[in-house]
């Protein structure tokens, strides 16, 4: 086991799909700028995030999932250029094109600020996500996170809502380079250790280094910088500290989905970091595990102390990650498998959470827990999405999170037993808890005496975007066969180096 | 098989739930009430296909639903399973009833919800397959949680809602730690039911799946100590709601569906187990009523007792057991679920259940306190009621199974109806001191209509059980059978 095969694009289209997926944002983001605040900049912006994501559906019915490689392979030596999907990427690739599509919509009708500017920044932004998740060569992945860090930043300093912007501003941008240099120097150890055996030819290619692992203490330190790298940009507990500060304080939902609606820590652990270093992953396996386990109850107690919507759903975020990383290091099929669906699941149920936060924040200008009542009685389609969302978060029946969230527990009884699946699973409960108190503090207590409840009826752009966000969910939840099978072969794959 | 009539009984009330939407306001009530009419209707049509000598699972749909985890779409009702469907059509009904007039706030949304409750429970009784099973199972939380929180009796309502959905929720996960051992542990994953009672676990997993298993639906029963949302949940919600929830022994179901045949061995291996919890919570429940005020929670640990006899008789591993126990469950949800309703009622008139603000009620409503009464009587086992063939068989195959815990129920079922008697006198003779109850008005014709339903199947069903004994018998049989006895 270990190599890893490719099919070339004029096998499966008659087009070079994926470098225009990934010209198409940068294309977008190039027009919106042009066309400056005009109304064209706005409409221009969400049909460019349309296509996108048609886009990503046609390559999506080029690939066939059941394959074990690599498809639609596309390289160009000179620049060292080398893309190609499989089911993994492709599910990271629609939820990104989605999330950005929504956002577009989301960002009108919260009436922000120079709207054609956003979009330029949102497509840039999608443009990196999208590069990140089609390019196999770790020097492409470190460039086009780049770009996609700039953008958020640029949205954060922009387009803030609070005065505490300042601070949430430099923390991301201080854990963000950090993790970036981390996950650069990982990349820079096995580019030298590839160096060093092939008489020094240099490459960053996954196909050459998945070749020539280092061994022993470089394959260590490859691993710990670039899972640590990764770990604080998911993020992972402990290394969360930025989610907080940018969830208060930052733009309301566009920043905190674009860097954690879309996991791709998670898909960079499964992509690059399970077959580059497989023996370091076997040997801290047990630590990391051991960290997320006590990740989901410390982050999920965090929550409960939150009085700040906002803050409390970035901790919800970081609880459920470690659920994501429990079932990566697996090393088990279905818990990869089921990690990738759960991150894609937990990416667009948050993301909706975050809309209808600001929504709220539209109405009432606050997100303060003690200063929200009663808002069921004037949004109750908003609040029975909120919950909706809350409740595909916890793994509810009916949701992508079932089916997801029962593999990864498939997954860890069959490695760890069934006492620390109990555990983990537990989390869920924990979740649920949090999210319905603050359900039931928000939209559900009785408003105060004294103070009119005046706030707008929902709007029509609001149940659109809520609307597409829940029918995908429950249209994912009942039909996951599609999904399974466009994951099944490539999990398989990337747990077969590790099959005990 | 032409018709899918379960799947039609099943998706009827959802069908309804979403037609409301499309219907102008004032036609809510009526249209809610004409769903659950004809899923009544559809239920009674399954029951009467049903043969009661024919095969074991009667009336089976199957469609492939996730093929890559051979996760089917399988329904399919048994004798143990089939009498349950039109209790729970006709207990939504008399929800329907009780809450008539009361829904002032959205009572689009509030039928919405009671009707995918009762798709969701129906579903419950019908699902062979274990996913599809808990789908329905958590179904159930999320409309019973909206309920609860939005249109509850009290102020501390959404709290208690919020401790119900935890509490399931967290019931939830040993269920489903469960589902996934055994399909695991077969050949091929699978979660048929049927296939995984043809093939049991091997020995030494059959202990975790069952004690799992006992934890996951024992919160449901409830088994004490895992009652505790219970009686919070009786006081807070509206009497038309309890009755759904008590009225529907999900949790006692699947004990009987799943932990046992699932898990055989195991089981009788720790039948002590089984009989002590519940003996427990027969005794805990029947001291737990003496010490109530509120009619309320008195009759929610009655329904606690009254389980915890169904639950010791399961631990006999007879045919006699399970038909006892099965019997008890359908009387209960007709008499237990009959009393919250009109206990409902008295709410609505007085404001208030507490004996303390009651006293003399039965002169004001002389109909609504002797139909109290029979409820409450047909909940202690008198003769004549429909609890009274099913309460029997319980406790002969107890006393040949566990004599002392046998003898032990027959003391805690004195205690409470005695206990009950007692709460009755307080609220309903004696002189009328309330203004509420001075002028308070007897039952409506539509109240009227639910209490000689309930009258007529509680008398009715207690002199001449046959009819239903016949459907539940060979079921039980190949049941205990199952079990290699």
């Amino acid at each position: 086991m270990g190599n890893l095969t490719e099919i070339l694009w004029p096998q499966q289209s008659s087009l070079p799909l994926l470098i225009w997926l990934q010209l198409l944002p940068l294309l977008g983001a190039a027009v919106v700028f042009a066309f400056k605040e005009r109304s064209t900049a706005v409409r221009a912006g969400k049909v460019f995030a349309l296509a996108e994501l048609l886009l990503g559906i046609v390559v999506t019915s080029h690939i066939d999932p059941t394959l074990p490689a690599l498809q639609l392979a596309e390289r160009f030596d000179l620049l060292a250029y080398h893309v190609a999907v499989d089911g993994l990427s492709l599910v990271f690739i629609l939820l990104a094109a989605l999330l950005t599509f929504l956002m577009t919509l989301y960002g009108m009708s919260r009436g922000m600020i120079s709207p054609g500017r956003l979009f330029a920044v949102l497509l840039l932004a999608e443009a990196g996500l999208v590069g990140m998740l089609v390019t196999v060569n770790l020097l492409w992945f470190c460039l086009y996170s780049a770009l996609e860090l700039w953008a958020v930043a640029y949205l954060l300093r922009r387009w803030a809502s609070s005065r505490a912007e300042i601070l949430a501003l430099s923390r991301f941008i201080q854990y963000q380079s950090f993790g970036w240099a981390l996950f650069a120097a990982g990349c820079l150890v096995l580019g030298w250790a590839y160096a060093d055996a092939r008489a020094g030819y240099w490459s960053f290619d996954l196909f050459d280094l998945i070749g020539a692992v280092p061994v022993g203490k470089f394959q260590t330190a490859a691993f710990y910088l670039m899972f640590y790298g990764l770990a604080i940009r998911t993020p992972l507990f402990p290394l969360h500290g930025w989610l907080p500060n940018m969830a208060q304080h930052g733009l309301i939902a566009v920043a905190p989905a674009l860097m954690v609606g879309v996991k791709v820590g998670i898909y960079g652990m499964v992509r690059f970091i399970l077959p580059l270093t497989p023996a370091a992953v076997e040997y801290w396996q047990p630590y990391i595990v051991g960290f997320a386990m006590t990740g989901i109850f410390f982050t999920a107690a965090l929550a409960f102390q939150q009085t700040n919507l906002r803050r409390l759903l970035a901790f919800a975020v970081v609880s459920h990650t470690s659920l994501l990383v429990i079932g990566v290091f697996s090393l088990h099929e279905s818990g990869i498998q089921g990690a990738i669906l759960l991150a894609a699941n937990f990416g667009l149920a948050a993301t909706g959470m975050w809309f209808i936060v600001g929504f709220v924040f539209r109405r009432t200008g606050t997100t303060e827990l003690h200063e929200l009542s009663g808002l069921f009685e004037r949004i109750p389609f908003l609040a029975i999405a909120f919950l909706s969302f809350g409740l595909a978060i916890v793994g509810m029946p009916g949701t992508p999170g079932f089916d997801a969230a029962h593999l990864v527990l498939e997954a860890a009884i069959d490695r760890f037993g069934a006492l620390p699946t109990v555990a983990a699973a537990l989390g869920n409960v924990a979740a649920a808890g949090f999210l319905l108190w603050a359900f039931q503090r928000a939209f559900l207590s009785p408003h105060k005496a004294g103070k009119e409840l005046d706030v707008d009826r929902t709007l029509p752009m609001e149940y659109l975007v809520c609307g597409i966000a829940l029918a995908a969910m429950l249209a994912i939840g009942f039909f996951t066969e599609p999904w399974l099978r466009l994951t099944e072969t490539a999990s398989q794959l990337a747990a077969a180096r590790f099959s005990r | 098989m032409s018709l899918p009539l379960l799947s039609l009984l099943v998706f009827l009330p959802l069908v309804g739930a979403i037609t409301l939407w499309l219907l102008p306001a004032r036609a809510t009530r009526y249209a809610v009430a004409l769903t659950m009419l004809l899923t009544l209707a559809a239920t009674c049509v399954a029951l009467l296909a049903f043969e009661p000598a024919g095969e074991r699972f009667q009336l089976v749909e199957r469609t492939p639903w996730i093929t890559s985890l051979n996760v089917q779409y399988l329904l399919g009702v048994d004798g143990l399973s089939v009498l349950f469907l039109p209790s729970t059509a006709l207990l939504f009904l008399g929800s329907l009833v009780a809450s008539w007039n009361r829904i002032e706030e959205s009572p689009r949304l509030h039928f919405s919800l009671l009707l995918l409750l009762q798709s969701a429970t129906l579903g419950i009784f019908s699902a062979l397959d274990t996913v599809l099973f808990f789908f329905f199972w958590e179904l159930t939380v999320v409309p019973l949680y909206f309920l609860l929180a939005r249109w509850g009796a009290t102020s501390a309502s959404p709290q208690a809602a919020a401790r119900y959905f935890l509490i399931m929720l967290a019931g939830g996960i040993p269920l489903l730690i469960t589902f996934i051992i055994l399909a695991t542990s077969q050949s091929v994953l699978t979660f048929d039911l049927m296939a995984l009672l043809a093939n049991p676990l091997p020995r030494s997993t059959q202990s975790i799946v069952f004690l799992l298993c006992l934890l996951g639906f024992g919160v449901k029963v409830p088994l004490v100590p895992l009652h505790t949302w219970l009686p919070q949940f009786s006081l807070a919600a509206p009497g038309s709601l309890t009755a759904l929830l008590v009225g529907l022994k999900l949790g006692a179901f699947g004990l009987i569906r799943f932990a046992i045949p699932l898990a055989p061995q195991a089981a009788q291996d720790l039948h002590w187990l089984l009989a002590g919890l519940g003996t427990l919570s027969l005794l805990y429940g029947a001291v737990g009523i003496l010490g109530q005020s509120n009619l309320r929670i008195g009759l929610a640990y009655a329904s606690i007792c009254h389980v915890g006899l169904a639950i010791l008789g399961l631990a006999s591993f007879t045919a006699q057991g399970v038909h006892g126990a099965v019997s008890l469950l359908l009387s209960f949800s007709v008499a237990t679920g009959g009393a919250f309703l009109l206990l409902e009622f008295l709410r609505q008139r007085t404001g208030s259940t507490d004996i303390n603000a009651l006293g003399g009620a039965a002169k004001t409503m002389p109909l609504l306190a002797s139909g109290f009464l029979i409820c409450g009587l047909a909940g202690v086992g008198m003769p004549g009621t429909s609890s009274f063939p099913g309460e029997f068989s319980l406790i002969l195959a107890t006393l040949q199974s566990h004599t002392g815990a046998g003898m032990a129920a027959l003391f805690g079922l004195s205690i409470a109806a005695g206990a009950f008697l007692a709460l009755y006198r307080k609220a309903f003779f004696g002189p009328v001191t309330r203004p509420e109850v001075a002028q308070a008005q007897d039952l409506r014709p539509r109240e009227w209509v639910v209490l000689v339903t309930l009258v007529m199947m509680i008398v009715g069903i207690g002199v001449y059980p046959a009819p239903w004994f016949d459907i539940v018998r060979p079921a039980s049989e190949a049941w205990a059978a199952g079990l290699g006895n």
